[in-house]
C-alpha cells in the first residue's frame, strides 16, 4: 500500500523512476484490461443472464448452461471441432517436422531459401482467400483436383460438398496453410543444434534415425510442445475457413464451435447462449493448453 | 540392435560418398516437390484469374489461359465492387493497428525492462497470460462496447481491439533488455528526461524489432476476418477479406472473378512478405521462442 502511495506521490528519484517505469506501461495495461480482461468478466457474468426481448436481462443462474450443454447441436459442433484437430494438428506438426529436417539438409543457402519461401507462402495470405481457392480446387465439376485425380482412373469426389468428406478436406487446408510457419519454427530451432552432437553421435556409429530420435526430436521437444500447443489453438477456433466456404454444411457436417458462436450471438443474437460457449470455449483452451504442458514438458539436459 | 556395422554391409568409402551423394539429391527431390505442391494453389489462383468464364468451364480442364494477357477480370472486379475503397481500408486499418500497437509496445517494454516498480513482473505475466484468452470468447461484450459508442461501421470499431499486441509487448521488451543500462544513464546524466531517452536513445537502438513488429502487425490486421465481419454493415467500410465475400454466394460462384479479387487482396502482403521476409521469419521465430 505504502509502495502504491509513493508512487503517485514521489519524493526521492527512485520513487521518481519507479513512477516513470509505471507510466510507460499503464497504456498497455489500461488497453489490455479494457480489451481482454473486462470483456472476458463481462462474458462469464452474461452467460447467467438472459436477454429478454426489449432488451432488459434477467438473472437465471445456470439455466443457460444446461440449455446450451444438453443441446445436441451444440455437442455436434463440438464433436466436428474435435474431429477437424485430430485430424489437423498431427498431420500438420510431422510435415512441418519433416519439411524442417529436409531444409536443414540442403546446403545451398540460395536453394534452401527459396524452397522454404514457398512452404512459408500460405503465411501470408488472408484465410478467406485461402480457403476460398481450395474450394475452386475442390470444385466437385471443374476443379483441378478432381480432374487429376480422373488422370488416375479415380472417379469425382464431392469433397466440400460431402458430409464424410467435408471435414478432411477442411482439415487439408488447415494443414495448407500452417505447415510453413511450424517449418520456420522448427527450422530455426534445428539451425541452433551444436553440430558436435552428430559427430559425436555418427562416432559412436549411430545412424540416422537413431540420431533424430536420441538428439534431434529431445532437443526439438520444447519447439515440438509449443508448435502442438499453438496448433490445437488455432484449429479449435477455426471459423475463417469454415464461413467462407461451406457456412457449416452440408447438413451441418462441418459446423464448428466458433461458428455455431458467431451465428448464435450476430446471427439470432443470443448473447446469453453465446457467451455460455464463449467461457465453454475459454476455459477448454485453458485446460489443454495446461494439461500439454504439464505432461510434455520434460526437461532435457545434456 | 549392435551398433557396429555388419560385416557384409561395410561400405567402400567411394560407395559410402556416392551413397550420400544419392540421399542428399532425394531429400533434395522430396523438399523441392513439397514446395511445388505447396505453391500450387497460388498458381492455379493465378491462372484462373486470366480465364474467361468458357474457358474455366471446359472440358477436359486445360492448365493454361488462351490469353496470358487477359484482364478483363481484373477490370471486372473493380468495376463491380468497389474493391479500391477495400483496399484503402485495409490499408488505412493495418496501418493504424501497426503504429499504435509499436508505440505502445515499445512504451511497456521499456517499462518492463528498465524500471524497478511495485507489481512489474505480476503485470508482465497477467498480459502474457492474455494469449491464453481467445478473442472469440470477449467478441460479444466487445460488440455490445463498440455498439454502445456507436462506433460500428467505423473505421475505430474495427480498428479497436488490435491497437494493441501481446506479442508487441514481448517482443519490445525483449529487444530493449539487452540494450546497455550506461546508454540510459549516460542520457540521465546529461539531463535527458524519460520521454526524450526514449526517442532518442531506445528507439533508435532497437530498429529491427521495430520493423519485425510493424510487418507482422499489419499482416495480421490485413489477413483479419472475423472482428470486421462483426463490425462492418455498409459496402463503403467493407475490408479487403469481408469484400473477397461479396464475389461468393450459395448457388452459382464466378471463379474467374473470384480468384482475380483474390489475386488483388493478397498481391500487396505477398510483396512485403517476399521482400522483407527475413523480418517476417524473425517475427515467427521469436513467437515461437516464447512458448
Amino acid at each position: 500500500m505504502t509502495a502504491w502511495i509513493r508512487l503517485l506521490l514521489p519524493k526521492t528519484y527512485v520513487d521518481r523512476q519507479r513512477r516513470a517505469g509505471f507510466l510507460f506501461v499503464l497504456p498497455a495495461l489500461l488497453f489490455f484490461g479494457c480489451v481482454f480482461i473486462l470483456p472476458l468478466c463481462q462474458s462469464i457474468i452474461q452467460s447467467f443472464y438472459r436477454t429478454v426481448p426489449g432488451g432488459a436481462s434477467q438473472y437465471v443462474g445456470t439455466r443457460l448452461y444446461e440449455k446450451v450443454f444438453t443441446d445436441s447441436t451444440f455437442w455436434a459442433a463440438v464433436k466436428n471441432t474435435v474431429d477437424l484437430l485430430f485430424m489437423s494438428v498431427p498431420t500438420v506438426v510431422v510435415c512441418a517436422l519433416a519439411v524442417a529436417l529436409g531444409l536443414n539438409r540442403i546446403t545451398s543457402l540460395k536453394w534452401r531459401n527459396v524452397w522454404a519461401a514457398m512452404y512459408f507462402l500460405p503465411f501470408a495470405c488472408s484465410l478467406v482467400a485461402a480457403s476460398l481457392v481450395w474450394q475452386w480446387i475442390y470444385h466437385p465439376v471443374y476443379g483441378i483436383l478432381n480432374a487429376a485425380l480422373g488422370l488416375v482412373g479415380i472417379p469425382p469426389q464431392k469433397w466440400l460438398q460431402s458430409i464424410e468428406q467435408v471435414r478432411p478436406s477442411i482439415a487439408a487446408v488447415n494443414i495448407w496453410v500452417r505447415v510453413g510457419f511450424d517449418t520456420m519454427i522448427f527450422l530455426a530451432a534445428l539451425q541452433s543444434i551444436p553440430g558436435e552432437y552428430y559427430e559425436a553421435a555418427s562416432i559412436d556409429g549411430a545412424g540416422a534415425w537413431r540420431q533424430l530420435r536420441h538428439i534431434t526430436i529431445p532437443l526439438l521437444n520444447p519447439q515440438i510442445l509449443m508448435v502442438c500447443i499453438l496448433e490445437m489453438i488455432f484449429n479449435f477456433k477455426i471459423f475463417d475457413q469454415v464461413y467462407a466456404t461451406t457456412q457449416g454444411g452440408p447438413a451441418s457436417s462441418s459446423q464448428t464451435v466458433i461458428m455455431l458462436l458467431y451465428d448464435t450471438a450476430f446471427k439470432y443474437f443470443r448473447f446469453g447462449d453465446a457467451s455460455v460457449m464463449a467461457v465453454f470455449v475459454f476455459i477448454t483452451l485453458l485446460v489443454v493448453t495446461l494439461v500439454q504442458w504439464r505432461i510434455f514438458r520434460k526437461p532435457v539436459e545434456y | 540392435m549392435a551398433n557396429l556395422p555388419e560385416a557384409g554391409r561395410v561400405l567402400t568409402p567411394a560407395a559410402s560418398r556416392l551413397r550420400q551423394v544419392h540421399t542428399r539429391w532425394l531429400i533434395g527431390l522430396a523438399v523441392a516437390c513439397g514446395a511445388i505442391t505447396v505453391f500450387f494453389p497460388f498458381f492455379w489462383m493465378a491462372v484462373t484469374s486470366l480465364k474467361t468464364p468458357p474457358e474455366i468451364i471446359r472440358v477436359p480442364l486445360q492448365v493454361a489461359p488462351d490469353h496470358w494477357a487477359n484482364l478483363a477480370n481484373y477490370r471486372e472486379v473493380f468495376h463491380r465492387e468497389n474493391f479500391l475503397r477495400y483496399l484503402f481500408n485495409s490499408a488505412l486499418v493495418a496501418s493504424i493497428a501497426a503504429l499504435s500497437s509499436l508505440v505502445v509496445s515499445a512504451l511497456a517494454g521499456y517499462g518492463f525492462s528498465k524500471f524497478h516498480f511495485p507489481g512489474r513482473d505480476a503485470f508482465f505475466l497477467a498480459i502474457v497470460g492474455i494469449l491464453m484468452v481467445p478473442f472469440q470468447s470477449v467478441v460479444v461484450p466487445l460488440y455490445l462496447w463498440v455498439n454502445r459508442f456507436g462506433l460500428l461501421d467505423t473505421y475505430l470499431g474495427i480498428v479497436a481491439p488490435d491497437l494493441v499486441s501481446v506479442f508487441g509487448v514481448f517482443l519490445m521488451r525483449q529487444a530493449i533488455e539487452v540494450i546497455p543500462n550506461d546508454y540510459l544513464d549516460a542520457a540521465r546524466i546529461d539531463g535527458c528526461s524519460e520521454l526524450r531517452i526514449f526517442f532518442k536513445v531506445v528507439l533508435p537502438s532497437i530498429k529491427p524489432a521495430i520493423a519485425t513488429l510493424l510487418i507482422i502487425k499489419f499482416m495480421w490486421n490485413w489477413n483479419e476476418f472475423f472482428w470486421p465481419l462483426v463490425v462492418v454493415n455498409s459496402p463503403t467500410m467493407r475490408v479487403v477479406t469481408i469484400g473477397l465475400m461479396s464475389f461468393t454466394n450459395i448457388y452459382f460462384i464466378e471463379y474467374n472473378l473470384l480468384t482475380a479479387a483474390a489475386v488483388i487482396s493478397i498481391l500487396p502482403i505477398l510483396l512485403i512478405f517476399l521482400f522483407l521476409q527475413r523480418w517476417v521469419v524473425q517475427a515467427v521465430v521469436m513467437s515461437g521462442l516464447k512458448g
